[in-house]
């Protein structure tokens, strides 16, 4: 297992070696090929600032290519390389494709991944692109809704103690729910005593006389 | 579809099962889901009684529950979040600090699996996951389970949900390539919806502006209808100009390298256009649409550097002149390039290539070099313009025949008035006059009664670029001259001698740039000028207050009853005062022609321009001197050029308002300069200048006692790009008569190693307001923040990683090297911002093959060493460094922080990217201490966790749909609003913006109504009185029953 590994650096090491042996063997005066592609304008009819606004650039502006009028391009003198292919237009979004060309001229168009660069996921080539979308680069004004009319803190802040205010008393009126509350009253009464009852028997200290006073109460009754 | 309306919330599942509330929400942004499952003991099952009483309570509880909810968090939660536009399933589980990132290209398929456990039925989601196993010999592909919600189990009918939404996006990817990327543009700019500011549509030109140029006019013809003019310019722009208003129909930008060589009509009427290169391109444009017809690459054979190209109905001829000797003549097939055939010519009257320029061929419209041994029409001006009598020789097919010896420089020859005779236009400038004079160039007699004269600045040469004649080719009075001047303008004269439009063309390179604020109005000044003079005693500054508030009600009254009428101060426009917000500026422009413009930033007018003639603007700089602050001192700017032939200091020190300056030769070299920090008794900032010979010299000469009261704390770097050497100079040996700069520190950037790309300063101006950032646990890192830290930017070759970038942090001062960092295989174009504590450069990564972005930020640490002013010479400590870098996708062609006035508004960087947009970047973004792994205290501090692609959101593109090609530079300056920083974008156009990168916080929102709100106080108002005029007739009643 370790001998395998140790094999296999090796060649990984080699491999490094030669490429970047490969990448300095590059003349000044090497060969030159051609991008070729064809944009596909937008559905409707083409505005005349269609073939002066809209430009395909190689890295960025490094070569450029001019739409025909049939929407075709190509960018001549390429020496071979990777190049990432955009059409710019300032309506209309389009997804970059990056186009390889080896040192024998073969060229190859795959997506542009930036995140994972070795994934390949080709592209059809000679390049047709298609737009995606219209660029928004604007934000939508907000819509008077009523909802959130209704919603909005203000209008809450007023609307709930107004529903306090003017349905409960209207609830509380009702016999049933108020047979209920006094069922629970009953109920609570003797499972919390009242605070202010406890502190003055515990301050007072005599809980005798509390006493006394209830039977009195009875008594009365 | 609209997407902005897909992004909604639902919330479902919500069960009650052993007082545990499960809740699943579901959150879809566009085509991506969200989907949170979590469990929570219900604090609010206790209050969910039914009876009536406690309903206000339970109000209360249940908005107390919420709170709970969203600061304490659930107990346990678990959340799958499927963003497509970073390919990616992520699966969070707080509870136990787990991420998964699964790239959306591998998941095959989703399921809902059951286990038995424990005589139980388990239920599980899982993702079916195609993973590419590379081995040694062959890479195969391999299926992988991976189980989602692991730890927290949920229900069925929860997965179900789940299951729904996930499978449904599945469903829609996996549709036609197209398809699944258009969502994915669309999702990457939905994705940030919390951080982008961005603009309405209906703020489109309220206050932005935008300003196209082409450049300085090399070739220009007129088309065949006359109404257009297509010209070709230094900065390799084609365009199409209406010739009636000046505006621009179409414009092509060219490579950059390379230069315009020729350009011509075609009989077909395109527009041809030879690019010199590397390899020379051949393109021709429809005048139209602006539509390429065709373009071939000339045979790189041809030395295109000595070329003079001609054109004819459907060839194009490369002309090599051969000094003495004649010229070798090469035909092309216009349309595809084809070379047709090739010959050689004597012509021993070549005499040298001076003589016959490329101007001259290019005078050859009907009969080029047509036939084998007679060249067709060539002009011989004797040797260019210089020579005071010139000689126009015109060679035609039959004879050769000499015209007349003129006096003065001619320029032009047109052959057009059917083709019988030469008309011979020349132009004198006399006495701020153009006049043009025609002749016929065979008789020598002038076509005119009278010659025509124009108005025109003496200083300005004209030169013309073309003669545009309509239909009737006949009358030369309906033929237009574009003239092209040697400040860079481009006019359009009628040949009766109007003016029908300028171009000021020289914008289309501007060097450099400052905003002024503008002076205040008369009133204003009558107020501030009663505080200026404090000698005064109390009666006489009483009496001196009485009266300018006699002044004040007098305005008031006359504005009230509208007499205020508009009176100019100092012969200005009225309206050119400043504004309540200091939003109202003067833009100064300096421009590579030596122009200075001052522009209007309301609507980029051209209040003012000055043509700085003989003078190299290479390495310009311009100087504030005096803002308009300093009331009864007019505002004071500083230019400092070089001279054309003696390259000699020239400083040209000028009013930013008016544009009135005075010229200053210098008489020595200047190496470095620097503005003193303090004002001298006028108010004035000196300058202070080191020569080559490390002389010290400062501007204006009297404040040199000033200079030297300070010279013990003030410091110098020199950066010379040649030798890789920053020095650091030190003034405490200068005395009261002389300023001495003694050498301190050198450091060597060794020169075979490394160039010296680009040193980088801060902004002397900017202010840091937060002194630093409170960490989770309430902790403060206090900011590293020195002034006098310099970012020096080389790049180095090496053999192995053949581009090495080095970045450096040094102190100016003490030539201390506070922080290094190293990219290997990371190349130009590098762009610089350093501003507070932070400094964010991108370069092109040649590994990886992306644009990527790195932010380094300092910080000193959890206790501040000096909470006073900084010094570099008391050693603080080595600051802690954060550092970070993403992939930004797009090419960078210049990069500046937004700047405000007090520095408390978060900065934005912004950046000019190669396909004519400007991005918004929030620094939030590229902060460096983003964390791949989220822990509760980072989320506290509000660290947005770490993306490895920075996205470029439409929204955040400040110049929306005007797109801004070979963008050379950002400005920006503060206004008198905290919120908002003016932002001037130059390049080829101008474009002039303003940002609020807090949002307008100070600012009243547009919407805000004053209107609606008095209604509603109004009616409130009313109904008060009203209820209560109600109330009281109720209790009344009451009473009464």
């Amino acid at each position: 297992m370790q001998l395998y590994h140790l094999v296999y650096s090796v060649l990984n090491i080699l491999i490094l070696v030669c490429l970047t042996l490969a990448q300095r063997d590059i003349e000044p005066n090497q060969d030159v090929y051609t991008i070729e592609g064809r944009v596909f304008p937008p559905d409707g009819p083409i505005s005349n600032s269609w073939y002066s606004q809209t430009r395909i650039l190689a890295n960025g502006g490094e070569f450029i290519g001019i739409l025909r009028k049939d929407n075709s391009f190509v960018i001549n003198n390429v020496p071979s390389g990777s190049y990432v292919i955009e059409v710019v237009n300032p309506t209309y979004a389009y997804e970059p494709v990056r186009v390889e060309i080896n040192s024998k001229g073969k060229l190859r168009a795959r997506k542009v991944n930036y995140i994972q660069t070795s994934t390949v996921d080709p592209v059809a080539y000679p390049l047709a692109l298609t737009p995606l979308a219209r660029h928004r680069y604007f934000q939508v004004r907000e819509q008077w809704r009523a909802t959130d009319f209704l919603y909005s803190p203000m209008v809450l802040m007023m609307v709930l103690p107004l529903v306090i205010i003017m349905i409960l008393p209207k609830v509380m009126n009702d016999p049933e729910t108020r047979k209920e509350m006094e069922h629970l009253n009953s109920l609570t009464r003797y499972d919390m005593p009242e605070m202010s009852e406890v502190l003055t028997s515990f301050f007072t200290g005599g809980e005798k006389q509390k006493v006394k006073a209830t039977r009195n109460k009875k008594k009365i009754q | 579809m609209d997407e902005a309306a897909s992004c909604r919330e639902s919330e479902s599942c919500h069960e009650n099962v052993n007082g545990h509330k499960i809740l699943l929400r579901l959150k879809s942004i566009g085509k991506s889901v969200c989907s949170e499952y979590s469990i929570e003991k219900d604090l609010s099952s206790i209050v969910l009684s039914p009876t009536v009483h406690v309903l206000v309570a339970n109000l209360f509880l249940l908005l107390l529950s919420f709170l709970c909810s969203f600061t304490v968090g659930a107990l346990i939660s678990s959340g799958v979040c499927c963003i497509i536009s970073y390919n990616m399933i992520w699966d969070i589980r707080k509870g136990h600090h787990r991420t998964c990132f699964i790239p959306w290209n591998c998941i095959k398929d989703i399921y809902i699996v059951e286990a038995i456990s424990l005589h139980r039925v388990l239920y599980n989601i899982v993702v079916l996951i195609e993973d590419e196993v590379k081995g040694s010999t062959s890479s195969h592909t391999s299926l992988k389970l991976i189980p989602l919600f692991q730890g927290t189990k949920p229900r069925l009918s929860c997965l179900e949900t789940i299951y729904q939404s996930i499978h449904a996006l599945l469903r829609n990817e996996s549709g036609t390539c197209g398809e699944r990327s258009k969502n994915m543009s669309i999702d990457s700019s939905k994705f940030i919806l919390t951080v982008s500011h961005c603009l309405y549509e209906d703020q489109v030109g309220k206050f932005d502006w935008h300003q196209n140029y082409v450049g300085d006019v090399k070739f220009a013809f007129g088309d065949a209808s006359g109404k257009r003019g297509i010209v070709a310019t230094a900065l390799n722009v084609v365009a199409a100009l209406n010739l009636k208003t000046g505006n621009i129909l179409w414009r092509h930008v060219l490579e950059r390298d390379g230069s315009i060589s020729f350009m011509s009509i075609t009989s077909g009427g395109e527009a041809l256009v030879i690019l010199e290169g590397d390899k020379t391109l051949v393109r021709a444009f429809d005048p139209v649409t602006g539509a390429l017809s065709w373009e071939w690459t000339a045979p790189s054979s041809l030395p295109v550097d000595r070329v003079s190209w001609a054109v004819s109905t459907d060839k194009l001829y490369a002309v090599l002149l051969n000094d003495g000797v004649g010229f070798a003549v090469q035909q092309f097939n216009i349309r595809t390039g084809a070379v047709i055939s090739k010959w050689q010519s004597s012509a021993p009257w070549v005499q040298n290539e001076r003589q016959v320029s490329n101007k001259l061929l290019f005078c050859s419209i009907l009969y080029p070099v047509k036939s084998l041994d007679k060249p067709g029409v060539f002009v011989d001006f004797g040797s260019s313009n210089t020579v005071k009598s010139s000689q126009v020789v015109i060679f035609s097919e039959q004879s050769n025949v000499a015209c007349k010896a003129v006096s003065s420089s001619a320029q032009w020859v047109i052959n057009d008035l059917s083709q019988k005779s030469y008309v011979l236009l020349q132009f004198l400038v006399k006495n701020d006059e153009l006049h043009i004079i025609t002749s016929d160039c065979l008789s020598g007699t002038t076509l005119q009664n009278s010659p025509i004269s124009v108005p025109w600045p003496s200083s300005l040469e004209p030169e013309l670029k073309t003669v545009i004649c309509g239909s009737n080719k006949d009358d030369l009075s309906s033929c237009r001259l574009l003239l092209h001047t040697s400040d860079e303008a481009v006019t359009l004269l009628q040949h009766t001698g109007k003016v029908l439009w300028v171009r000021e063309e020289a914008l289309a390179s501007v060097v450099a740039t400052e905003m002024m604020d503008l002076p205040v109005s008369d009133k204003d000044a009558a107020i501030e000028k009663e505080f200026d003079s404090k000698e005064a005693g109390v009666l006489g500054m009483f009496g001196r207050r009485l009266v300018s508030q006699a002044l004040q009600l007098q305005h008031l009254m006359q504005s009230v009853f509208g007499l205020d009428e508009p009176h100019q101060p100092s012969g200005q426009r009225a309206d050119l005062v400043r504004d309540d917000f200091g939003l109202h500026k003067m833009i100064v422009v300096a421009t590579k022609a030596g122009k200075l413009f001052g522009l209007d930033n309301f609507n980029g007018e051209i209040v003012w321009q000055k043509m700085i003639l003989n003078v190299d603007t290479t390495a310009l700089q311009l100087f504030v001197q005096r803002t308009t602050r300093h009331a009864p001192y007019p505002a004071q700017c500083s230019l400092l050029l070089k001279d054309k032939v003696t390259k000699e200091s020239v400083l040209y020190t000028f009013n930013p308002i008016t544009g009135l300056g005075s010229r200053k030769n210098l008489g020595y070299r200047a190496l470095q300069t620097m503005l003193l920090p303090v004002l001298d008794a006028e108010s004035l900032r000196p300058i202070v200048l080191l020569d080559s010979s490390e002389k010290v010299h400062i501007e204006p000469r009297e404040a040199i006692s000033l200079a030297d009261s300070f010279a013990s704390s003030l410091y110098m770097y020199v950066a010379d790009p040649a030798t890789g050497i920053v020095r650091g100079y030190t003034f405490a040996q200068s005395t009261s008569e002389r300023l001495i700069a003694a050498r301190v520190w050198e450091v060597v950037f060794q020169p075979e190693s490394q160039t010296l790309v680009n040193v980088v300063g801060k902004n002397p101006q900017e202010r840091v307001h937060s002194q630093g950032r409170v960490l989770g646990d309430r902790s403060v890192l206090y900011k590293y923040v020195n002034p006098n830290l310099v970012a020096v930017v080389t790049q180095g070759t090496d053999s192995l990683h053949k581009f090495v970038l080095n970045v450096y942090l040094l102190d100016a001062v003490s030539g201390a090297i506070v922080f290094s960092i190293s990219h290997k295989r990371a190349r130009e174009p590098i762009h610089l911002v350093h501003t507070e504590n932070w400094v964010v450069y991108t370069y092109f990564s040649e590994k990886w093959r992306r644009t990527e972005i790195a932010s380094i930020e300092l910080y000193e640490g959890k206790t501040q060493s000096n909470s006073g002013s900084f010094s570099s010479l008391i050693a603080a400590p080595q600051p802690l460094v954060e550092r970070q870098s993403y992939i930004l996708p797009a090419v960078v062609q210049a990069m500046k922080p937004t700047v405000t006035e007090k520095g408390i508004t978060s900065r934005h960087v912004l950046v000019g990217l190669a396909s004519g947009a400007v991005l918004e970047l929030p620094w939030m973004f590229l902060d460096p201490r983003r964390p791949v792994t989220v822990t509760p205290e980072m989320r506290e501090e509000g660290v947005i966790p770490y993306m490895p692609e920075l996205p470029i959101p439409p929204e955040s593109i400040i110049n929306y749909n005007k797109s801004l090609p070979l963008i050379s530079g950002i400005h920006t300056a503060p206004s008198g609003l905290e919120s908002t920083s003016l932002v001037l974008v130059y390049g080829l156009d101008l474009f002039y913006t303003r940002v609020a990168p807090s949002k307008t916080f100070d600012l009243l929102k547009e919407d805000f109504d004053p209107f609606l709100i008095s209604m509603v106080l109004i009616g409130l108002g009313l109904a008060s009185y009203t209820t209560k005029r109600l109330a009281s007739r109720k209790a009344l009643k009451q009473a009464w029953k």
